[in-house]
């Protein structure tokens, strides 16, 4: 089945720009269950949302509607239930995958909503996405407001801050940057600074495994250059 | 969310490690004539009798389920090669032997799914279990080598399921020697209108020590 | 993260004065504790009781607090530069109260995290004994919660509270383990006789599976 142009929907063009490296994969013969496959495990073991693969996304959603259409004409025509179950197995396949990308995406909304919208995570978010969050963080501010807030005296009644003397947001749930990850190299990184400093470089070379701080890695991950698994 | 636990200690599910594996490509030979297979996942075929082919594990094993199809032992599933892997991870107590990412799930789908396919059938099980234990072991003694001046890991050819089951142990070690290693990120009481200076995360000094 | 790292309280001090403290955050800790005892994924019946004391304390804190704050001013003392005894007196209260907010945060929090996941394992509407461990502020949360993943799913047209694990083959070959007999499946029947070996929908066999008249059939 080929794979979808991508374009003809003009909401959130902007961020087509963001998948140029998917189109560069997409000319190496990268089917777009591969690049959703990447996409799923990456969001999966990031600690933090990354950005929302709109153009992905509208395309898969695109071959699993076509197929959906195909396997009905299939039943309707009597083709051999053996090539029908095939198919189904690729629908399920899929559908999976994409049902579990959003879901982990919509796991991280929930958990750190309130950062996610002050930082600018909030433009790695769909607008469908955004709209959720939104809802998400005013049905928890209400219920943390009439539950514990409001009771309190003045002065702490802050979702944000631990008291009105805090400069800044202290009590928001942010996402571990320090964490350590598990990631494989596509191609060679070549020589890689790991801090900011300079002091500690390392030779990604391919297809290897390291473990290190996703804060370091963080821009590789972005770029496409180095997976998650 | 149901079925995604902690995502900081257990990223993927064992049925989700096995559902990775099954998208890698085996070699079948069909015993039926069959139209190409225009997936999502790719194209694949057309099949004819006694012609091998060349699809994902998932499909593989869905045809051999149906009797429409023989798979094709790995090569690096011969009892020969596996033999020379198995000596090679005795020999090599600090290194793993390049073995397939997913070899624990591809075997075991095989083993499953396929087992009068595979020549050689109970040394074949056998010896990936021995690869598989000598290679646990070898995770396990690297494992206490990591101290307060490891932040960074190299793990070459260690598989799938080996990251799985290390992942939670080790992201949780590396990440209490980093936080010792770093007085700046354990917390200092504060007082009332008092604030620490805000201290630039420069994160700890690193080591990055080949495994 | 902030709702509940704390532990930096505990260790600080050994000082006399501190053990007043660790005696006002008592109760508070005790709500954590419940937290850390119950397992994963389980709710424990909303604890209104220790709850509404630890609201309770915090506005006695607060009283004490403020009083302090009188008195330093009443000596004419500058509040920003003092540090006598009215002083210090004033930050336990304050650290006291700040600890109790994050007692009860942490509480609500993550009980609402695991309210949350159950609209995920259980369904939009909460059995029974569920809904009785939820306070009325936890209910609404459910529900609106609910709400809002509900209108994000019809937004996108597609259902995301099924296929919650891997697909498998949607057929299966399964030994029928006891006499069935004659069975209909869909459009056609089969004869499920003791030991024979059929390849059947998943959905189909399941049920004869859970009866444990049926299984897999692994070679």
């Amino acid at each position: 089945m080929a794979s979808g142009s991508g374009s003809g929907s003009g909401s959130g063009s902007e961020r087509w720009s963001e998948g140029l490296e998917t189109e560069a994969a997409m000319a190496m013969e990268t089917t777009d269950v591969e690049l959703l496959k990447r996409a799923w495990r990456n969001e999966k073991a990031a600690p933090e949302i990354l950005q929302f693969e709109a153009a992905l996304v509208l395309r898969a959603r695109e071959q699993i509607q076509l197929l959906e259409e195909t396997l009905e004409e299939f039943t309707e025509n009597g083709v051999d239930d053996l090539v029908v179950s095939l198919y189904q197995m690729d629908l399920d396949r899929t559908l999976f995958l994409l049902r579990s990308y959003l879901r982990i995406r919509l796991q991280k909304i929930e958990k750190y909503m309130i950062h996610i919208s002050k930082t600018n995570l909030w433009n790695r978010l769909s607008e469908q996405e955004q709209r959720f969050a939104k809802r998400c963080t005013d049905i928890m501010e209400k219920h943390l407001e009439q539950s514990v807030l409001s009771r309190l005296p003045y002065g702490y009644q802050s979702i944000l801050k631990q008291s009105i003397s805090s400069e800044e947001d202290d009590m928001v749930p942010e996402p571990q940057l320090d964490t350590f990850v598990f990631c494989k190299t596509k191609s060679a990184v070549g020589a890689f600074q790991l801090d900011d400093t300079g002091d500690e470089i390392v030779d990604l070379v391919a297809d290897d495994l390291y473990v290190l701080r996703y804060k370091s890695i963080k821009g590789l991950v972005e770029g496409g250059r180095i997976d998650l698994v | 969310m149901a079925g995604q636990s902690n995502p900081d200690l257990s990223v993927f599910s064992a049925p989700e490690v096995e559902f990775l594996a099954e998208d890698e490509m085996v070699e079948i030979v069909p015993n039926i004539r069959m139209e190409a297979l225009n997936m999502i996942c790719g194209d694949y075929g057309p099949f004819f009798p006694q012609i091998a082919s060349k699809v994902p594990l998932w499909l593989a094993v869905a045809l051999k389920k149906r009797g429409k199809c023989t798979i094709r032992t790995p090569e690096w599933m011969s009892v020969e090669r596996l033999t020379q892997v198995l000596e090679a991870e005795r020999e090599s107590p600090r290194e793993f032997q390049p073995l397939p990412f997913h070899y624990v799930e591809i075997s075991r789908l095989l083993f499953d799914h396929a087992h009068d396919d595979i020549p050689d059938l109970y040394m074949a099980r056998s010896l990936i279990e021995d690869i598989r234990d000598v290679r646990f072991h070898k995770v396990e003694t690297g494992l206490e080598t990591i101290s307060g001046r490891t932040h960074a890991v190299k793990l070459k050819n260690l598989s799938a399921m080996e990251v799985n089951i290390v992942r939670p142990f080790m992201v949780r070690a590396l990440q209490a020697f980093y936080k010792h290693d770093s007085p700046h990120l354990i917390q200092q009481p504060r007082a009332m209108g008092s604030r620490q200076p805000q201290v630039v995360d420069r994160g700890p000094r690193r080591d990055l020590r080949p495994r | 993260m902030a709702f509940s790292d704390l532990s930096h309280l505990w260790h600080r001090q050994t000082n006399k004065k501190w053990i007043y403290l660790i005696m006002y955050g008592r109760r508070a800790s005790q709500l954590l504790r419940e937290l850390a005892c119950s397992e994963t994924g389980q709710l424990t019946t909303f604890n209104s009781d220790a709850f509404d004391q630890v609201i309770k304390e915090c506005n006695e804190h607060n009283l004490q607090l403020q009083s302090l704050i009188r008195k330093i001013e009443d000596e004419n003392l500058d509040i920003q530069t003092t540090r006598n005894e009215d002083h210090f007196g004033a930050v336990i209260h304050h650290l006291s109260l700040i600890r109790n907010k994050h007692c009860l945060m942490a509480y609500m929090y993550n009980r609402a995290e695991t309210i949350q996941s159950l609209r995920w394992k259980v369904g939009p509407v909460l059995p029974q004994e569920i809904q009785e461990k939820l306070n009325y502020s936890e209910e609404e949360y459910f529900k609106n919660h609910s709400a809002a993943i509900e209108s994000y799913m019809s937004e996108l047209d597609l259902d995301l509270t099924v296929d919650m694990v891997p697909p498998k083959d949607p057929y299966i070959r399964v030994r029928v383990l006891d006499d069935i007999g004659e069975v209909c499946l869909g459009d056609h029947s089969i004869s499920l006789t003791k030991h024979s070996l059929h390849f059947l929908r998943r959905t189909d066999a399941e049920p004869f599976i859970s009866q444990g008249i049926m299984e897999e059939f692994l070679e």
